[in-house]
């Protein structure tokens, strides 16, 4: 390489300032005192910081409405319904098909294809029906119509990345086990569903976040948030961009960073399963 | 295998069933051909096809030139923080759209915003990035790359470290100039990094809705409705939903076509390992 070392620093820094830039500019901005937020030139390093904006909007002008901590009963029902889905797409769904897949059937191609497929196919196309579904099954503002819905992801995702993992157990454990008499019922429950807690943890993980971070579902299925309704972060988020868009930018700015902060701490504790689960395992990393 | 097809039949026949039915019926529930009629007359869609068409090119090109450079970069950089970078990088990953919709908001904030500032400082007069027509696209597309560029990083980046070192030696002894180790030892190795990283990528700028809804919410006009986009708008804001089934059909069967041509013209099954797992 001939690019000398003092270059490839220098620009490896200007790409990390890139990536942290806005981050830490939201970040400031949720700190910042609002003559330093609506100011130019602007502030790239507040003096004087509080912790106000996380308590009240800071608008001056706009319809003063929420707050970083007022998004507390959205992130309940974001963590519920996250939960919910990530749950029994892993456990009852996702490990359970990956290991017959993997495993026990013969033909297993076209139903590897299909479950592929799924784990491609765009929110906005199933948004009539499963809005329709939802209304027919008198579920629309609730967990369950909620979580229903996200397994139409989470579940194809987890039996696809669990496939990967079943497959790394080697046979020769299964057979042992067989040898010694369990039934494929137990080698499943006992033995290779054991073997595979790494991969346990990445769909866990990965279908947390996802479901955390999803909006349109949420945008059309839920319409209060908790107590009562099911309404998530991000239409909580949106909702308060929407109306206090050019004025609350200190109260927006606290907002975005505390409903940030679980997807983000989750993600950085799960990078070496990040790979493998968003390049749906293409990349063992 | 029972379980996975009555799963099937739930969440995705039944659902396109659903589609079809609404397609191809008006309000009033007799067969009818409007709604895809009113797709080729439709005024909104002769913009909507190609902002779609240009959203996609756009933010995957740019994703692709910045994710593969970054990673490039990165592997040909050996000290301490590496680990660190990468760290870096990697964050807008775990990052929800809409809050990286909010601080794209931040940053191109026609009066008080950093980008609009650092311009002027180069003498560029302050830009309305996400009110004028001509520049929303390109906003947004540039949002899209910030969160979506460390995907392919991620890819590019984990084939670059799978590659022996023997290669790159062998290529040195061999009296490889830089270009020409790139050309025929480095890309070739990472053919299958590019392919899985570009395929996935572009699904997820298709399916991609929600830095559109909350950062210009389609416009300025429809200078940013993409087609996810628009199905939302028509089933929600407009209830069509009769409508908005039939584009929700063009919309899947874009994405089917993509997919089928994809695994056609390329080994992306036998890349994500496929047949290897399915085989006893």
């Amino acid at each position: 390489m001939k690019i000398s070392s003092a270059i490839k620093v220098a620009l490896l820094v200007v790409i990390s300032a890139f990536y942290l830039f806005p981050l830490y500019w939201t970040l400031i901005t949720s700190l910042k005192i609002p003559t330093d937020i609506f100011t130019s030139p602007p502030v790239f390093l507040p003096i004087k910081i509080t912790l106000s904006n996380f308590f009240t909007p800071g608008s001056i002008i706009g319809a003063v409405s929420q707050t970083a901590v007022g998004s507390i009963p959205w992130m309940i029902d974001s963590s519920v319904v996250a939960g919910l889905a990530t749950l029994a797409s892993t456990f009852l769904i996702g490990a359970p098909s990956a290991y017959a897949l993997t495993r026990l059937m013969k033909r297993g191609l076209w139903l590897g294809r299909l479950v592929l497929f799924m784990t491609l196919i765009p929110e906005a196309a199933m948004l009539v029906p499963f809005y329709l579904i939802v209304i027919g099954l008198h579920l629309l503002n609730t967990w369950w119509g909620l979580m229903l819905v996200y397994l139409s992801f989470t579940a194809p995702f987890a039996t696809w990345l669990m496939m990967g993992f079943f497959n790394d157990v080697p046979k020769a454990v299964e057979e042992s086990a067989s040898i010694d008499g369990l039934s494929s019922y137990q080698i499943f429950y006992k033995i290779s569903l054991r073997l595979v807690t790494p991969g346990l943890v990445a769909a866990i993980i990965l279908s947390f976040i996802s479901c955390w971070n999803e909006l349109l579902y949420a945008l059309v299925l839920t319409y209060s948030p908790f107590p009562g309704g099911a309404q998530t972060v991000p239409v909580f988020i949106s909702g308060f961009i929407i109306i206090e868009k050019g004025f609350a930018w200190g109260g927006l700015a606290a907002a975005g960073i505390f409903t940030m902060l679980p997807t983000l701490v989750l993600g950085v504790l799960a990078q070496k399963y990040m790979a493998r689960g968003l390049t749906l395992g293409a990349v063992k990393g | 295998m029972l379980p996975l097809l009555v799963y099937f039949l739930i969440f995705f026949l039944y659902p396109v069933v659903q589609l079809f039915t609404s397609a191809f019926t008006s309000g009033s529930g007799s067969f009818t051909l409007n709604n895809f009629h009113r797709m080729f007359t439709d005024p909104a869609m002769a913009q909507i096809l190609p902002t779609t068409f240009y959203y996609f090119i756009g933010s995957l090109g740019l994703e692709f030139l910045v994710g593969l450079g970054v990673a490039l970069l990165v592997y040909s950089y050996t000290g301490r923080l590496r680990g660190v970078v990468r760290t870096l990088i990697l964050l807008p990953l775990a990052m929800s759209p809409v809050v990286v919709a909010l601080m794209w908001m931040l940053m191109f904030d026609l009066n008080y915003g950093p980008i609009n500032y650092f311009l002027g400082l180069l003498g560029v007069p302050a830009q309305n990035w996400l009110g004028n027509t001509s520049l929303s696209l390109p906003s947004l597309i540039i949002t899209n790359a910030w969160e979506f560029s460390p995907f392919i990083f991620l890819v590019v980046y984990a084939g670059l470290q799978m590659i022996p070192v023997e290669l790159h030696e062998a290529a040195n002894v061999d009296g490889l100039g830089r270009f020409q180790t790139f050309r025929y030892v480095t890309l070739p190795s990472i053919r299958a990094s590019i392919v899985v990283a570009l395929t996935l990528d572009a699904i997820g700028v298709l399916k991609g809705f929600d830095l559109v809804y909350v950062l210009t919410n389609g416009g300025p006009g429809y200078s940013t409705s993409v087609l996810s986009f628009y199905i939302y708008e028509v089933g929600f804001s407009f209830l069509q939903a009769h409508y908005a089934a039939a584009l929700s059909l063009l919309y899947l069967a874009i994405i089917i076509a993509f997919v089928a041509a994809v695994i056609k013209f390329t080994s992306l099954e036998d890349y994500l390992g496929l047949k290897k797992m399915v085989e006893k």
